[in-house]
């Protein structure tokens, strides 16, 4: 099986309008663990997990994860904000921690993948 | 001091619009809402009252990421208004606003409101049951689910700080303002209860740090269970995030549900409260996950039980 396959689509590229937030399930857990943010022209992909609360999903509705201004990553179980490019915790109880990144995949088609569970994180440690 | 519980929590928040949508989803009832917020009633007239963050007419933000401006208390009479006052006054700031209301801060730095409690009186009944060797709760004919039924929050019942310094925040409340603390969760703080209401508690307080300070929760009071439970499936369905719940705590004995809100806080649905009075001996547990509830469910979409679904897929699925 090729590394292609083993990919996980998540949606088309020109599916994410800037400054859009939008909630996955891509491995189908029955609720959103990633979030993809357009933001600068560049989609960020985050688990959509709280690191204050041991992972909790941040949205308070569907693929609402932003603030008013469209410029930050809220939580809505406290308010805490996340910068977009860095995912570092800028206000709020989780300060200085920071969102796990996925990394995504963009295929020549502008086809947006995640890795298949478990293989999906690049720890944020590293980062 | 006849305190009876909070009347209303003032927020500034980022996204008036999602907010007003929220909490109209939530079952609050817009009155002299607009584009820049308003005030958001239960049945008996409690309320949440929402403003841009940038609103100059808010009390200043307590500098982290809460949205809460400030707590309005309702008070009996104009007799205790006057107690409070004097009391605050001898350390602090007392304001008189021209609604008639005193405003001050708490040691944690918490914008206070008092007023003459602003609470309609209703009357309405509470959830009812039927249970074997108990009198009929409903009697013949009268069934007990009703689909359509409002499920409305029928007053503001408390709300939670995260403060930094637990224990000076709960002595304020205690000794000048006269709360009594009915039950201690060690390590993380009180369930406070004002003299003028018989509820286990409506303030809470977590012992966090500085950076954290602000609104936990807040929730309403539900007519039971059940509208706990049919208010918080209609919130799901209308694509809100249950963050804890449907549950039943222990101190206080009341069952929950909590939501992520865009008010930087969690909002929950709250029924079936414990009451206490004076004679009432405060416990103290350790906080835990299984000191802070009897159970915890989490919502599913409907299904029904029957034969196999249609085709090998579908039965290989349920079993």
């Amino acid at each position: 099986m090729s590394r292609r396959a083993m990919l996980v689509f998540l949606c088309r590229d020109d599916e994410l309008a800037e400054r859009e937030s939008r909630g996955f399930d891509p491995w189908s857990e029955g609720h959103d663990t990633v979030l993809l943010v357009r933001h600068g022209g560049k989609v960020y992909g985050w688990r959509d997990a709280c690191p204050h609360h041991g992972g909790t999903p941040m949205a308070w509705r569907k693929d609402a994860y932003l603030n008013y201004d469209r410029n930050r990553i809220v939580c809505a179980a406290h308010g805490a904000q996340f910068d977009i490019e860095s995912g570092s915790c800028v206000l709020g109880p989780c300060l200085g921690q920071s969102l796990q990144r996925v990394e995504l995949t963009v295929s020549r088609e502008g086809h947006i993948y995640i890795r298949p569970q478990g293989e999906e994180e690049t720890s944020w440690q590293e980062q | 001091m006849n305190i009876i519980g909070p009347d209303a929590l003032v927020f500034g928040v980022d996204d008036v619009a999602a907010c007003s949508q929220y909490l109209s989803d939530y079952g609050l009832k817009p009155v002299d809402a607009g584009p820049a917020g308003g005030r958001f009633e239960a049945l008996d007239g409690t309320a949440i009252v929402l403003a841009h963050k940038d609103d100059p007419a808010l009390p200043a933000s307590l500098g982290t990421a809460s949205m809460l401006r400030k707590t309005i208390y309702g008070v009996a009479d104009q007799q205790t208004l006057g107690a409070i006052g004097a009391e605050l006054s001898r350390d602090r700031e007392v304001k008189r606003l021209p609604d008639g209301s005193i405003e001050t801060v708490d040691d944690m730095g918490f914008v206070l409101g008092f007023q003459v409690t602003a609470r309609r009186a209703l009357a309405l009944p509470a959830e009812a049951i039927n249970a074997p060797y108990a009198p009929a709760g409903r009697p013949a004919n009268v069934v007990g689910v009703d689909e359509n039924a409002a499920a409305l929050p029928r007053t503001l019942s408390h709300v939670v700080y995260f403060v930094p310094d637990a224990a000076k925040a709960e002595a304020f409340y205690v000794e000048r303002l006269g709360f009594a603390c009915t039950d201690r969760l060690l390590g993380a703080g009180p369930f406070l209860k004002p003299a003028g209401t018989d509820d286990h508690h409506t303030l809470f307080m977590i012992q966090t740090p500085p950076f954290m300070k602000g609104c936990e929760h807040f929730t309403f009071h539900m007519g039971g269970p059940t509208e706990v439970l049919q208010a918080g499936t209609r919130f799901v369905n209308k694509g809100y995030q249950s963050f804890w719940g449907p549950g039943r705590h222990k101190m206080g004995s009341n069952w929950f549900w909590y939501f992520n809100s865009p008010l930087g806080c969690h909002v929950e649905y709250d029924a079936d409260m414990d009451l206490h009075d004076q004679s009432w001996q405060a416990r103290a547990v350790p906080m835990s996950a299984d000191a802070s509830q009897l159970f915890l469910f989490q919502q599913q979409d409907k299904w029904a039980p029957g034969g196999p679904p249609p085709g090998a897929a579908g039965a290989a699925e349920r079993h």
